[in-house]
C-alpha cells in the first residue's frame, strides 16, 4: 500500500459531509407550511407513508426542490473550485465566467419579451438562460485572447463583461417594468416554485458536467504551477485551461438556468474544501461537490424558515452570509 | 538535409541546436546559434545579464518556438514531437518556479509523473517508485508531507529538482538552480547534480551565474555574449583573463583551485 498524506483525512471528510448532506436533505424536505418529522419524511421517501397526504407533499412538492438545491449547489461548488485552480486565484468564483450574468440576462430578456405578448413563458426560461450563459462564457473566453491570454486577462475580461451584462439586464427591466416581478427570483437566485419540470432539465446536465469536472482534476493540479513548469511537464497549457474554463461555464450556466444568479456559494465552498483537504484537486473537487450541495440545501432551509410568513430567495440568504465570509477572507489574506 | 528528417548523430548527442534564432517579446535575442550537448555531460551556460543564456535554455526546452533553425532532441525536431513525449526525455526547471503555498512536497513531486500518466490515468506502481526515487535522491523522503512554504530555500530547491527527477527524463535543463541560496545550499545542489550525472549518466545543461562554480562542476562551459557563443570548451580553456575582460567587463586573475585543480577567477576591478 502506498501512503498518501491526508488520504484518510479526505475519506473521513467526504463521508462526513455526505452524511451531513443526507441529514440536511431530510430536514429540507420536512420544513414547510406543513411540518413533517424526519421519520415521516423517510417513510414517505421509502413509499411507506403514514398518511397518503404526506406522500403527496414529499414527492410532488418538496423532493424536486431538494434535488434541485442539491444538484445546483454541487455544480456551483465545483465550478468555483475549478475556477480558483485555473485562475490561480482564491477569490475566483463562477460569476467570473460571465455564465451567471449571461444566463440571468437570457432569462430576463425572455420574461420581458414574453410579458408583452401572450402565453406562459415559464418552461422555456431555463433553456434561454442556459443558452445566454454559454454564449456569454464563450464570448468572454474569446475576448480574453483565447489560449494566448493568461489567467489575469481572463479574470479582468470576465469581470468587465459581467458588469456590462448586468447593466443590460437592469435596462431591460427598467423598460419592461411589468417583468420585474417574475424576474426578481432570477436576479438573486431562488428555489421557489421549482418542480419536477425543472429537475428534468437539470439532472442530465449535472450528470454530464459534474463527472467532466471531476475527471479534469490532474490538469487543474498542473495549472496551479507556473506556466513554464506546466509546459515543461508536457501539459497542453492553452488547451487544458480552455477545457477547464468551458467545464466551469457549463456547470455554472446549467445551475443558474434553473435557480438564477446565486452568488458567493462558488466562492466559499472551495475555500472550506481546501481548508480541510489541502490543494490537491482530486480531493478538493469531490469535496466541493458535496459541500456545495450541502450549503445550498442548508441555505434553503434557512430561506424557508427564517421569516414565518414568507419564503426568502435562497440567493439572498447566501449573499447575507457569503459577503461577511468574503470580507473575512480578504482580511485574512492581507495578514 | 532537411530539418524534418531525423538527424543521424555521429557522437551520442542528447540535444542539438541548428542555426537557432529566438526572439523574446518581439525582440530578436539569439541569431543563428548552433550547439550540441553530448549524452552524460554537464554543460554550464554562462554570460553577463542579458547575454541570452536563459533564452537559449528556453529555446532548447521548446518553451520558445524558434523563428529560424531547429532544436533536435535525440535526433528529432523537438517542436514536432508530442509535448508529453518530449517531457519524458527532457525536464526543465525554470528560474523562480511557482506553486501554491500549501502544496506538500509529495504533491509537488507527484506532478512530475504527468508525462507518463497523462491527464486521466491513475498512478501505478512504477509511478510511485519514481516519486520515491526522486525524494530519496534529493533527501526529502522525511519531508514529503510538509508544505513547500515551510521548507528552507535549499530544501525547496531540492523539491523542485525532485519534481524534475520524477519525470525520469535523462536530460535536465536548469535555469540558475543556485540563485538565492546560501553558499552551503548552492554547493549541495551542484554536488547533487554532479552525483546524478556520474552515477546515473544523466545529462545536464545549467545556466549559472557563478563562474567558479560553473568551472568546478561542469565538464564544459559555454560563454555567451549578446546572443552569441563567444567561448566553448573545457572550463580551463574557457575561463581566461581575456574572456572576463571582453565578456564580463572585469579584470581578474585566473588561478587554480587548491583543492581540486579547477580554474578559479578572482575579479578585482570593473572596466
Amino acid at each position: 500500500m502506498i501512503q498518501f498524506t491526508g488520504a484518510r483525512r479526505f475519506q473521513a471528510a467526504l463521508i462526513l459531509s455526505i452524511v451531513l448532506l443526507a441529514a440536511l436533505c431530510i430536514l429540507h424536505i420536512s420544513v414547510g407550511t406543513v411540518q413533517l418529522t424526519p421519520a415521516q419524511v423517510i417513510a414517505s421517501l421509502l413509499n411507506r407513508p403514514v398518511e397518503p397526504y404526506d406522500r403527496i407533499i414529499v414527492w410532488d412538492l418538496r423532493l424536486p426542490r431538494t434535488l434541485i438545491a442539491l444538484a445546483s449547489g454541487a455544480m456551483l461548488g465545483l465550478s468555483g473550485a475549478i475556477l480558483q485552480f485555473i485562475m490561480r486565484n482564491p477569490l475566483a468564483e463562477p460569476d467570473m465566467t460571465g455564465a451567471t450574468s449571461g444566463a440571468v440576462l437570457g432569462a430576463v430578456l425572455w420574461l420581458a419579451s414574453a410579458s408583452g405578448g401572450t402565453g406562459d413563458p415559464g418552461v422555456l426560461v431555463p433553456w434561454v438562460a442556459l443558452l445566454g450563459g454559454l454564449v456569454a462564457g464563450i464570448a468572454i473566453y474569446a475576448a480574453s485572447g483565447g489560449p494566448a491570454g493568461g489567467p489575469t486577462r481572463l479574470i479582468m475580461t470576465g469581470l468587465l463583461i459581467s458588469i456590462m451584462l448586468r447593466s443590460v439586464t437592469s435596462m431591460v427591466l427598467v423598460i419592461q417594468q411589468q417583468a420585474v416581478g417574475s424576474a426578481i427570483g432570477w436576479l438573486i437566485g431562488s428555489l421557489n416554485g421549482r418542480v419536477w419540470v425543472h429537475w428534468d432539465i437539470l439532472w442530465p446536465w449535472a450528470a454530464v458536467t459534474i463527472p467532466l469536472g471531476l475527471m479534469s482534476a490532474r490538469w487543474a493540479n498542473a495549472l496551479q504551477l507556473g506556466d513554464m513548469t506546466v509546459k515543461g511537464l508536457g501539459v497542453p497549457l492553452g488547451r487544458a485551461r480552455a477545457w477547464l474554463f468551458f467545464v466551469a461555464i457549463a456547470l455554472t450556466a446549467g445551475a443558474v438556468a434553473i435557480v438564477g444568479g446565486i452568488a458567493f456559494l462558488g466562492l466559499i465552498v472551495p475555500h472550506i474544501a481546501r481548508r480541510i483537504v489541502g490543494v490537491d484537486a482530486r480531493r478538493v473537487f469531490p469535496l466541493s461537490v458535496v459541500l456545495g450541495a450541502a450549503l445550498m440545501v442548508l441555505a434553503d432551509i434557512i430561506a424557508q424558515t427564517a421569516i414565518h410568513t414568507v419564503t426568502l430567495p435562497v440567493g439572498a440568504v447566501l449573499a447575507i452570509f457569503g459577503a461577511p465570509f468574503f470580507l473575512y477572507l480578504v482580511q485574512r489574506s492581507r495578514a | 538535409m532537411t530539418h524534418q528528417e531525423a538527424h543521424q548523430p555521429e557522437k551520442q548527442l542528447a540535444l542539438e541546436a541548428d542555426e537557432l534564432s529566438l526572439s523574446y517579446g518581439g525582440y530578436p535575442i539569439v541569431e543563428g546559434l548552433s550547439l550540441s550537448i553530448e549524452v552524460a555531460s554537464v554543460t554550464a551556460l554562462v554570460g553577463p545579464n542579458g547575454s541570452g543564456k536563459s533564452t537559449v535554455l528556453k529555446g532548447l526546452a521548446r518553451m520558445l518556438p524558434p523563428h529560424r533553425g531547429a532544436v533536435y532532441l535525440d535526433g528529432h525536431v523537438i517542436t514536432q514531437m508530442p509535448t508529453r513525449e518530449v517531457a519524458q526525455r527532457l525536464a526543465i526547471l525554470p528560474q523562480g518556479p511557482r506553486a501554491p503555498e500549501e502544496i506538500t512536497v509529495g504533491e509537488l513531486v507527484e506532478q512530475g509523473r504527468y508525462p507518463h500518466v497523462g491527464p486521466f490515468r491513475m498512478l501505478e506502481k512504477r509511478d510511485h517508485a519514481a516519486i520515491e526515487y526522486a525524494l530519496e535522491q534529493t533527501q526529502l523522503s522525511a519531508l514529503r508531507n510538509r508544505p513547500l512554504d515551510s521548507l528552507s530555500g535549499g530544501e525547496r530547491q531540492r523539491a523542485w529538482i525532485a519534481l524534475a527527477l520524477a519525470q525520469e527524463a535523462p536530460l535536465l535543463l536548469l535555469d540558475e538552480p543556485t540563485t538565492f541560496l546560501d553558499v552551503a545550499h548552492q554547493l549541495e545542489i551542484l554536488a547533487l547534480i554532479r552525483e546524478l550525472n556520474r552515477a546515473q549518466g544523466m545529462t545536464f545543461v545549467l545556466v549559472l551565474h557563478d563562474l567558479n562554480q560553473a568551472a568546478r562542476y561542469a565538464d564544459r562551459m559555454i560563454a555567451m555574449h549578446a546572443g552569441r557563443i563567444v567561448a566553448d570548451g573545457a572550463p580551463s580553456e574557457v575561463l581566461s583573463e581575456r574572456l572576463l575582460e571582453d565578456v564580463f567587463h572585469v579584470r581578474a586573475h585566473i588561478m587554480t583551485h587548491p583543492v581540486d585543480g579547477t580554474p578559479v577567477c578572482l575579479p578585482y576591478e570593473a572596466i
